[in-house]
């Protein structure tokens, strides 16, 4: 192999130029024979825009070549594929998307790399802070945000008006309008308010929505968990007493996303909370609500502010162990860059993390939903940024599934979670 | 070269094998157990008893442990019976024979995750077709938590029952039709037949079927995990769903493993009563 000399020759001032380049800038490549293993969850969407970025990037890194990789459609399973092989020790890849919530965890555990002396202060704030936010831990920056959603309040356009009503503002509205609306229309199958009570994620991201509604927080600022205890207790009450008053139907305490949008997006109901994807399928040709639906922020319950809605989304990461470190970071920078964001909002259903797109003349003529949703993503809050957050998550799950269902008053459950979180925590401080 | 060392030779790979997969990893989990061991946070030490004493007083442990049990049982005994009824049925059917095992092979041949995502729409409580035939009812099948166990137990019902139907099935096809001829010579017919003849040949294969059906029954995992997330309240969080979201979700493995030692202790019991059980029968008959 007469080659494998001057292929590191030509590493040689390649690694040079890449150290001193330091970040999310444009760099030729080498000639050097390079597999990337980039790991992600299937993107969804009228065109995947993934394959076509891909190529762009080979074709500015000859020699290098992206292998992308699915990840299994559901997010625990997710998790569990990358903990067992960060864990386990030489990960089979060198690129990941991780959810947002993972970031700090995967951080603290070292299995992804620093990515601080790579980004610019330049480009972390070309991106929102509130997505910027959950991917630094101990001052450093771990990972890039690749797209982001956030809460939101679906309501039909078409009923509101025929009652003269606006987009509630209170939770208290919403039910008014819910009982004024379903009295009016004499309709049994048309429920009011739908979203997320199942125990999973999902549900825990609705508790957090109704205790920021109320002004409350799961944490305090050293991690103990139900600062505001009384207003917690009425935010969990209100959840209970939306099912209890008829407002939202029982069955929202089995639902998750979907099982909410398919009533909402066949007509029968007034109000959903969901995320931003949801959109996308209203608005299709053959949509039973299409023209029909608005979205607004989330209300807001006596003590807290409207709007205070949960983010989500994912990030891109580079494992720690990567043999590829440099190509890596470059795969990552260039798969959150302006023009890779901007591709993926016009093929897939995904909204992107930067600002600057959502006012995006070619993409609003696209998709005119984006200057509205620009202001709640600037407006939603990070679930809390802690490397235990999915255990915290796990953990207090039963408690408030015990009471959206009436097996617990919010009492006994915030007292019991309460007591679960200390035991948790003094189980993982030594 | 004796036969006694010739003996040994020809076990060791055999021994090798199942002390590489199945010995080493069961003894690292009971040494995980007792540790506090949590990767994240670079915690490793030594918890001695500390997650089993724990476990002894955890009301999330113990509701498991009563979701599980409850499952098992009422789960494997409609299996049996039914898996049972519809071997008896299908011995009886003479033209559609074919048709009838394809469709009851389907059942068992999805992936229970598939099996679970139907159920999910299934048990819609807006939309789905099991109200739509009970009436056009909303029971909230999936969201109370007094349903939501019953609703998991039919979807294990519904995917499992092939399977002991199966075995069964092909157990009575070997019982020779002269004896059931006999049987009616000496003017034994219908129940009597089937107390006489097919139930004592059928019941070893049954017994076997219990065997598998418990020993999966008992690690139940993915329905639940996919329908209900072992929700409402923990009503439908089984032992092994329990152990996954230690192990897996929150990554404390010193204590998922605890769980998984004592699920394990769990199975072992049945297992080997039942094995003793078929043992016992093997000699008295």
């Amino acid at each position: 192999m007469a080659r494998r000399p001057a292929r590191a020759v030509l590493l040689v001032p390649l690694l040079l130029l890449a150290l001193t380049a330091g970040g999310c800038g444009e760099r030729a490549g080498s000639g050097a024979l390079v597999t990337l293993v980039f790991k992600h969850a299937k993107i969804l969407g009228p065109a995947d825009p993934l394959p076509g970025l891909l190529r762009r990037f080979e074709a500015r890194h000859p020699g290098v070549r992206v292998q992308s990789e699915a990840l299994t459609w559901s997010s625990d399973e997710q998790h569990q594929f990358y903990v067992i092989n960060l864990e386990g020790g030489s990960p089979p890849f060198d690129v990941m998307m991780l959810d947002l919530i993972w970031v700090p965890e995967f951080a603290r555990a070292g299995w992804i790399l620093d990515l601080t002396p790579f980004v610019p202060a330049a480009e972390r704030d070309a991106h929102f802070p509130t997505a910027i936010e959950p991917a630094v831990q101990g001052g450093r920056l771990w990972a890039l945000p690749w797209f982001m959603n956030v809460g939101l309040l679906y309501y039909r356009r078409d009923l509101l008006a025929k009652y003269g009503f606006t987009p509630p503002e209170t939770y208290e509205a919403l039910a008014a309008q819910v009982r004024r609306i379903r009295a009016g229309e004499g309709d049994p199958r048309l429920d009011g308010y739908l979203w997320q009570g199942k125990q999973y994620e999902g549900g825990m991201v609705n508790v957090l929505e109704a205790l920021w509604a109320n002004g409350a927080r799961l944490l305090d600022d050293v991690g103990r968990p139900f600062p505001e205890r009384e207003r917690a207790r009425e935010s969990l009450a209100f959840l209970r007493g939306l099912i209890e008053s008829g407002v939202s139907p029982a069955w929202v305490t089995a639902a998750d996303e979907e099982l909410t949008r398919r009533p909402f997006g066949d007509g029968r109901a007034i109000f959903l909370r969901n995320w931003p994807y949801a959109l996308d399928l209203f608005e299709l040709p053959d949509s039973r609500v299409r023209g029909k639906v608005g979205v607004a922020p989330l209300p807001r319950l006596r003590h807290g502010p409207v709007g205070a809605a949960s983010t989500g989304g994912a990030h891109l990461a580079v494992s720690a162990r990567t043999r590829h470190r440099t190509l890596a970071v470059d795969l990552t920078c260039f798969l959150t860059s302006e023009a890779a964001q901007r591709a993926m909002t016009e093929g897939a259903a995904l909204r992107p993390s930067r600002p600057s797109l959502y006012q995006d003349a070619a993409l609003v003529a696209r998709d005119p939903s984006l200057p509205a949703l620009l202001g709640l993503m600037e407006k939603g809050r990070p679930r809390p940024i802690t490397p235990y957050y999915l255990m915290l998550s796990t953990t207090l799950q039963p408690e408030f599934s015990a009471v959206l269902v009436g097996r617990k008053s919010p009492d006994q459950a915030i007292r019991d979670g309460t007591a679960q979180v200390e035991h948790l925590l003094r189980a993982i401080t030594p | 070269m004796t036969d006694h060392r010739l003996a040994w030779i020809l076990l060791a790979p055999a021994l090798a094998v199942l002390g590489g997969l199945t010995v080493y990893p069961a003894l690292w989990v009971l040494w995980l157990s007792f540790q506090y061991r949590v990767p994240v946070f670079s915690i490793s030490r030594w918890a001695g008893l500390d997650h089993y004493a724990f476990l002894a007083v955890d009301t999330r442990f113990w509701n498991a442990a009563w979701v599980t049990g409850v499952f098992t049982g009422c789960s494997v005994a409609l299996e049996c019976g039914l898996g049972l009824a519809m071997a008896l049925a299908l011995r009886g059917q003479s033209r559609g024979r074919r048709v009838a095992l394809a469709l009851l092979l389907l059942a068992w041949a999805l992936p229970s995750v598939v099996t679970a995502k139907m159920f999910e729409w299934l048990y819609h409580p807006a939309g789905g077709l099991v109200n739509f035939l009970v009436g056009g009812r909303t029971i909230n099948w999936l969201g109370d938590p007094d349903l939501a166990l019953p609703a998991l137990i039919a979807a294990d019902v519904w995917r499992a029952t092939p399977f002991v139907t199966l075995l069964c099935f092909a157990r009575l096809l070997t019982i020779p039709a002269d004896l059931y001829e006999a049987a009616q010579v000496d003017g034994a017919a219908g129940l009597q037949a089937f107390a006489r003849i097919t139930w004592p040949l059928v019941r070893p294969i049954l017994l076997v079927a219990l065997l598998f059906r418990t020993l999966d029954a008992l690690r139940a995992f993915d329905i639940m995990f996919v329908l209900t997330g072992g929700g409402p309240a923990g009503a439908t969080e089984t032992l092994t769903v329990y152990a996954y979201r230690a192990l897996f979700q929150t990554l404390q493995m010193g204590f998922g493993s605890a769980i998984g030692v004592v699920v394990f202790a769990f199975v072992m019991v049945v297992a080997v009563a039942y094995l003793w059980v078929i043992n016992r029968q093997d000699q008295t008959a």
